[in-house]
């Protein structure tokens, strides 16, 4: 059972952080967030380069180790309710030189239902070609992942994750040099599993597509600047906060401008 | 030559066939191991490894040389070895986690000082009255000939137990070979696995010295990966495919140094695995050097016969012998150089093709960056069927808008 005294909102939130503070050589990336996610929402971290926003999430996974703070899935520490939480990392973070075909990949995704005496079955290959075919790859299955495009290889990534049936799925930039078919699969993805009910969370860093792709965001830099529904606090003063003025007013009017329709239909 | 040929078939007495059966599974799992290091790209660590065996072998020696007054008791020198090799890899560990320097160069002074030490006590070793000096120097270049039966049952009782921890860990090890960060998500404790990874080849490492002498069995570790890389994609051929390998040059190595008398097996070994990554890197048809250039002879003869296709869609006139030759030769041309109804057919795919993939490097120009020959790839091959589609649909807007 989680710790009764948790707040009932950090007990039913997939990814409840509490004063997380990471840092590297003394100089504090992030400091003191606290946040929690909200169970079925699709929630974008945004905030400016070096904001700490990869660094945040990696911390929150125990990938990298954090200075102080707690990280609870459904009121439990993270570290015994891994298997509830999917992980896409950034493309370029691994060696796609790597000998393995696509399907080899995807098939790391079920690394928990598989003992070592056990070979991958027919059952295996069968849930990961199914993930295959939700992102459009099925047919590169067999191709070697040297030869992908960028946009190929994370899809490939996001199916690792699906084919974990995870209830909360984390994604490091999945947009981050993808061509604009794969950024709408991915999105149309991400969208058909929140209305499974599971929980999306994204570092997300291109402002403009915010309002038509998340219901939920948290401004981060290094501290937390703002966290909530989108239409309440993807607003020019918070933004102007987390940016320190570096949005041109022209960038902020076209932001806060789309906010106004939203806000007046 | 005939005493080779009876060495290959077994039939020179109880003693060598055993050696030799030993010899190949430690080269089987050194060939194992040593992908999955290779994988995680710290092959250089094997090297730190088997200098710093060098002391800890050579105290030993003296030690029992001591007590019994004959330093060659195989299990007391295996033990040195390893606790100096672990000595060694710890100093490793620590300099690299807690200094400003990177692996490599704690790999350098680590094994350079360890190797020093060890040079030391041999020449120690060699102003002393014990017996079995000579010995000594099979762990340097390797000597299984004068190896006892029950010497060689060790080593292999040892390989197979390294064989046994490979299979066990192999899906752990991919896992972290292949993105560490994922892997610990994922519950693995990376810390862990890279430790036992570690331990593996220090095993291999202390266990193979006997085989191939301790600075050439660096090369079993390292070789037969990277020979078996050549032929495959997927991760577990690659590791069987090098214990393949590993296991073939142990054979022929072994067999080889039994011809005659003081033949060192360890350079004999490792030149075997150079002949089978030679012949890998030669012919392989995936990556080797003969595929690439039949490839590439391929890929000229592609070009050429699209820009051919495209100059007969164009009505323009072609000049180029190869090209015409290419273009007579699947009757997209008569022999005068009028396109023939298949070649027309041929031109305004060839042109359909060209402009999807214009319009592909128009739209996403970051992405076609990536790929190399962008446009000549049937563009089916290269992106996924509905990113086919929207650009389809795009081109088809494009000339409703430019009727």
């Amino acid at each position: 059972m989680p710790d009764p005294r948790l707040a009932r909102e950090v007990i039913a939130s997939p990814f409840a952080i509490q004063g997380l503070t990471v840092s590297y050589d003394h100089r504090p990336v992030v400091h003191s967030v606290d946040f929690v996610v909200p169970p079925g929402s699709m929630t974008a971290i945004v905030g400016p380069n070096g904001a700490g926003k990869s660094s945040l999430l990696k911390a929150a996974l125990g990938i990298t180790r954090r200075l102080t703070g707690e990280v609870r899935v459904f009121g439990r520490p993270i570290e015994q309710m891994s298997r509830h939480v999917a992980f896409v990392p950034q493309r370029n973070s691994v060696d796609w030189d790597f000998p393995a075909r696509v399907i080899d990949v995807v098939a790391m995704g079920l690394f928990r239902d598989l003992r070592w005496w056990q070979f991958s079955g027919r059952d295996h290959r069968r849930r990961a070609m199914e993930s295959l075919g939700r992102v459009g790859m099925e047919a590169f299955a067999d191709r070697q992942i040297g030869q992908l495009s960028g946009g190929q290889q994370q899809r490939v990534f996001l199916a690792r994750a699906l084919v974990q049936e995870a209830d909360l799925t984390i994604l490091d930039e999945p947009f981050a040099g993808v061509d604009a078919a794969t950024e709408t699969a991915i999105v149309e993805v991400l969208k058909s599993l929140r209305d499974e009910g599971r929980t999306l969370l994204c570092v997300h860093h291109d402002l403009s597509t915010v309002r038509d792709y998340f219901d939920h965001v948290l401004l981060l830099n290094v501290r937390r600047i703002a966290a909530g529904p989108v239409a309440e606090v993807f607003v020019e003063r918070h933004l102007q906060a987390t940016y320190g003025g570096r949005l041109s007013p022209v960038q902020l009017a076209r932001l806060v401008g789309s906010a106004a329709e939203v806000g007046g239909r | 030559m005939e005493t080779w040929w009876h060495a290959l078939t077994f039939s020179l007495g109880y003693n060598t066939s055993v050696v030799t059966l030993g010899s190949m599974l430690l080269a089987a799992a050194a060939g194992m191991v040593g992908t999955f290091v290779l994988l995680r790209k710290r092959a250089l660590v094997s090297d730190a490894i088997s200098h710093s065996t060098l002391p800890g072998l050579a105290l030993a020696f003296i030690l029992v040389g001591l007590v019994t007054g004959d330093g060659r008791l195989l299990p007391a020198l295996l033990l040195g070895a390893a606790a100096s090799a672990a000595l060694g890899l710890w100093a490793v560990q620590a300099i690299s986690a807690r200094t400003r320097l990177g692996e490599d160069a704690a790999i350098g002074a680590v094994l350079s000082t360890f190797f020093a030490f060890g040079v030391v006590l041999i020449t120690v070793i060699q102003s002393m009255r014990v017996t079995g000096q000579s010995g000594l120097t099979g762990y340097l270049v390797g000597a299984t000939a004068g190896m006892l039966a029950s010497e060689a049952q060790l080593i292999a009782a040892c390989a197979l137990g390294l064989l046994a921890a490979v299979l066990v860990m192999r899906r752990d090890f991919l896992m972290v070979c292949f993105d560490a960060d994922f892997a610990r998500t994922q519950g693995v404790n990376t810390w862990r696995v890279d430790l036992l990874l570690l331990m593996l080849l220090m095993a291999v490492v202390v266990v193979g010295m006997k085989v191939t002498g301790l600075i050439l069995i660096v090369a079993l570790t390292i070789i037969p990966p990277v020979a078996a890389r050549f032929w495959t994609d997927q991760p577990m051929a690659m590791v069987a495919l090098a214990a393949l390998l590993g296991a073939l040059s142990g054979y022929l190595g072994v067999t080889l140094s039994s011809v005659s008398e003081g033949l060192p097996t360890g350079p004999l070994i490792v030149l075997c695995a150079f002949g089978l990554f030679l012949a890998s890197f030669l012919f392989s048809p995936r990556r080797g050097v003969l595929a690439s250039l039949l490839a590439y002879r391929r890929f000229r003869q592609r070009v050429h016969l699209r820009q051919g296709l495209l100059a007969l869609g164009r009505d323009e006139p072609i000049f180029d012998g190869l090209t015409l030759s290419l273009l007579r030769r699947r009757g997209y041309i008569r022999r005068d150089g009028v396109a023939t109804p298949p070649g027309q057919a041929a031109a305004r795919d060839a042109e359909h093709e060209e402009r999807l993939w214009a319009l592909y490097r128009e739209r996403y120009p970051d992405d076609a960056l990536h790929r190399e020959h962008a446009g000549l790839t049937p563009i089916a091959q290269v992106l996924s069927a509905d990113a086919i589609m929207a650009l389809e649909a795009q081109l088809m807007g494009l000339r409703e808008m430019r009727p």
